[in-house]
């Protein structure tokens, strides 16, 4: 079994049975990790932030820090494996927030928000997801079956 | 012996500052260094010049040819850069000491400490705040050193604080100072003391959880602190076991009017540095 890192802003995809993709760390940002279940093909993106709209030029450089270019692309390098969109089982964790009753530290719940309304658009269905609170969590995607776990801070491992 | 004279006790035996850093931080303080005294200084520290020439030859600089002479190293990096270095330096090895009751990596804290550096310079930078850039960084980056000295301590009684915690009431610096009778802060303040640090640090160490403690004239690094802290824990670098149980501290972004997609783009810049730095600090994504 290999461990391959999906890094703070950056997606990989894989169709290799020995790995396990893993991202670390998220708290506002959103891990999303989707599964084709015959094609055995598996991708996972970890963005920071909604909206490229705030910064054309970094998301050129780098889409997967933004939701509404990371997500596209996570699907569209999977389908460029044999991935089929009407198999997909996706999965969402991360959107946490800080203790902040006037909401000014939101951005988790915009991160959120933008993939709902994304997907609502384009008639995708979330399968599973673990979201929001003031936890951290730790991603974790085998590629052979797609089986998702979560690290959660405070609570231990879970599978989603 | 009471928990608390335990913990000062632990306190004392903190090792100080590294004088090295200490005495060419003086000398760089005045914007008219000789750059051989700062170099006399140094090269009594064989691990500092080999810092200094290691980032000198970084990729990072992608100079033409290999600088191997302290000297010219001291020239081409600069007073600023070097105040950096200095200062990462030491507190790297502070933060890397085994710290089992914080952290869930074992660089998890010193890559926080980091993040939170980048972040209140970022925000020193984009919110033109009339604060000294080297301040910034070093109060960011030892903000939270008392858990280095509390952390022995917090595995023992972890239970009970997790408990206040999961309540979700609680912050875990509340619940430190509700199961302890004191804080990490509170601690970390003591370390700035005893290193004999400008009442600044002191205070923006001390306060980074209750920034409206700290005294009117030293408030603004204070609140920087506290706002680069919340908002490196929020985009999950280096949360530890308290993961996101931090309250927020919004006063700064209040008094300068910084909406939400201001915030969006001040996470943006703190990502592009942060890469750039953890490039220098030899820090991959983990």
């Amino acid at each position: 079994m290999s461990l391959v890192t999906v890094g703070i802003a950056d997606l990989k995809v894989s169709n290799n049975p020995e790995d396990t993709l893993v991202t670390y760390s998220l708290g506002s940002c959103i891990g999303l990790a989707v599964y084709d279940p015959v094609a055995k093909i598996g991708g996972m993106l970890h963005y920071m932030l909604p909206d490229s709209s705030i910064n054309q030029e970094k998301a050129e450089k780098n889409p997967a820090m933004f939701a509404n270019k990371g997500i596209p692309l996570l699907f569209k390098q999977c389908y460029s494996l044999g991935a089929d969109k009407k198999r997909m089982i996706i999965k969402v964790a991360g959107g946490s927030q800080i203790m902040d009753d006037a909401g000014t530290f939101n951005i988790g719940k915009r991160n959120y928000a933008i993939l709902r309304k994304m997907f609502w658009k384009n008639n995708v269905m979330i399968d599973g997801e673990d979201i929001g609170g003031n936890c951290n969590r730790t991603m974790y995607m085998q590629i052979d079956d797609g089986k998702i776990n979560l690290k959660i801070s405070k609570k231990g491992m879970v599978e989603l | 012996m009471s928990l608390m004279e335990e913990i000062i006790a632990a306190v004392d035996e903190m090792p100080p500052f590294p004088q090295v850093v200490q005495r060419a931080m003086q000398e760089l303080a005045d914007p008219a260094y000789e750059v051989s005294g700062l170099v006399d200084i140094l090269k009594v520290d064989q691990a500092v010049t080999a810092n200094i020439l290691k980032l000198c030859n970084s990729a990072y600089f992608g100079l033409p040819r290999k600088v191997s002479s302290l000297k010219e190293a001291v020239v081409y990096l600069g007073a600023d850069q070097l105040r950096q270095l200095l200062v990462s330096g030491a507190a790297s090895k502070i933060y890397e000491k085994p710290n089992e009751g914080y952290a869930v990596f074992a660089d998890e804290l010193w890559r926080h400490a980091l993040a939170t550096a980048v972040m209140a310079q970022v925000l020193r930078r984009h919110l033109r705040l009339k604060l000294d850039d080297n301040m910034v960084f070093t109060a960011a980056l030892l903000h939270d050193v008392g858990k280095v000295v509390l952390s022995a301590f917090v595995i023992d009684k972890y239970r009970a604080i997790e408990s206040l915690v999961e309540g979700g009431e609680c912050s875990f610096q509340e619940a430190e100072k509700e199961v302890l009778g004191f804080d990490h802060a509170e601690i970390g303040g003591k370390i700035a003391e005893k290193w004999e640090f400008p009442p600044e640090i002191i205070a923006a160490i001390a306060f980074h959880h209750e920034p409206s403690r700290a005294s009117k004239e030293l408030r603004l690094l204070t609140e920087v602190v506290a706002l680069a802290n919340n908002l490196a824990v929020m985009v999950g670098y280096g949360t530890g076991v308290d993961g996101l149980a931090c309250r927020g501290h919004d006063l700064l972004l209040k008094k300068l009017n910084i909406v939400e997609k201001d915030l969006e783009g001040i996470v943006l810049l703190f990502q592009i540095e942060m890469e750039k730095t953890c490039d220098i600090a030899g820090l991959g994504e983990s």
